[in-house]
């Protein structure tokens, strides 16, 4: 009784239809929410004191370089649930994650790289965090390209979740390493366990917008978990009704 | 007006950096709706196959 909703949630039909009426009431408040906090940032926020208006790259920046942390971790999970219970949502959760998470990798490593050349003096530099970073964008496309080389989806699943829950080692290795390391980047303002060291009108459109792409990466993983769901079904007669309905 | 877009100077590193950014938020929305297009596509197609078989 108390592992019904566990079950249920492994249930593709239940799943598939789930997902199909919650996408809209994530995509839309996420939408809200991204307006709101690139208006904050761009607009209502004050200058830096040090990088002047050059500060507000840390608008886009933060949020894809948090989304590119936050899916591999959620893809790792998905993969090893997959792999332990052997669930095929799971599954299709984890095959959904990668290509959400490498173009926001590559996002934050360009972001990075185009506010790193006027604060810094260079856009790239073979620093601990960014070069761990770097890893990160090789994982999802080693993930990715692991899966491709596969034709059977069920042997995909597998191969990739390991490759998945291997790489996992590299998220704290990012996250610290601004930390254990000499590193050009910033240590945490605001993902730390103390009070972030921002003034609130600085802070409040950056949560804003990690809020708004956090909900538009759970409103993408719906959307391509329904169509991954698809892919690992044969010959399941709800798919019948799902496709007409 | 002009001052916003000119951004203190630092033009050509923020807006570069928001344009890249919200090009990858909309190609996933356009991705993603792609994927799940063509999973349902062939997720017919296998059972059109099942009713007539060739």
């Amino acid at each position: 009784m108390a592992w019904t909703w566990f079950h249920r949630l492994a249930s593709p039909p239940h799943v598939y239809a789930l997902a199909a009426r919650l996408t809209p009431w994530l995509a839309w408040p996420a939408a809200v929410l991204i307006i709101a906090g690139l208006y904050g940032g761009l607009v209502l926020a004050p200058p830096d004191y040090q990088q002047g208006e050059g500060f507000r790259i840390i608008y886009v920046h933060a949020p894809s370089a948090w989304m590119s942390l936050m899916v591999y971790v959620t893809m790792a999970v998905s993969a090893a649930v997959g792999l332990i219970w052997r669930m095929k949502v799971a599954h299709a959760v984890a095959a959904s994650c990668a290509p959400i998470g490498a173009s926001f990798t590559f996002a934050a490593l360009v972001t990075g790289s185009l506010w790193g050349r006027p604060m810094w003096g260079t856009y790239w530099e073979w620093d601990p965090r960014l070069t761990s970073e770097l890893i990160l964008l090789f994982l999802y496309l080693g993930y990715m390209g692991l899966r491709s080389a596969i034709d059977d989806v069920r042997r995909a699943d597998r191969a990739s979740a390991l490759l998945a829950i291997v790489g996992v080692v590299n998220v704290p290795i990012i996250h610290y390493s601004v930390l254990w390391w000499n590193s050009l980047h910033q240590a945490p303002s605001v993902m730390k366990l103390a009070k972030p060291e921002m003034p609130a009108g600085m802070l409040i459109p950056l949560l804003l917008m990690l809020a708004g792409f956090t909900l538009f990466f759970v409103a993408l993983l719906l959307v391509r978990m329904r169509g991954e769901i698809l892919n690992r079904e044969r010959s399941a007669s709800w798919i019948r009704e799902a496709l007409t309905g | 007006m002009t001052e916003f877009f000119h951004m203190g100077g630092y033009a050509r590193y923020v807006w570069p950096s928001y344009g890249l950014t919200f090009a990858i938020v909309i190609l996933n929305i356009i991705w993603a709706r792609r994927a799940l297009r063509l999973a349902s596509a062939q997720a017919r197609g296998r059972l059109a196959l099942k009713a007539n078989p060739p």
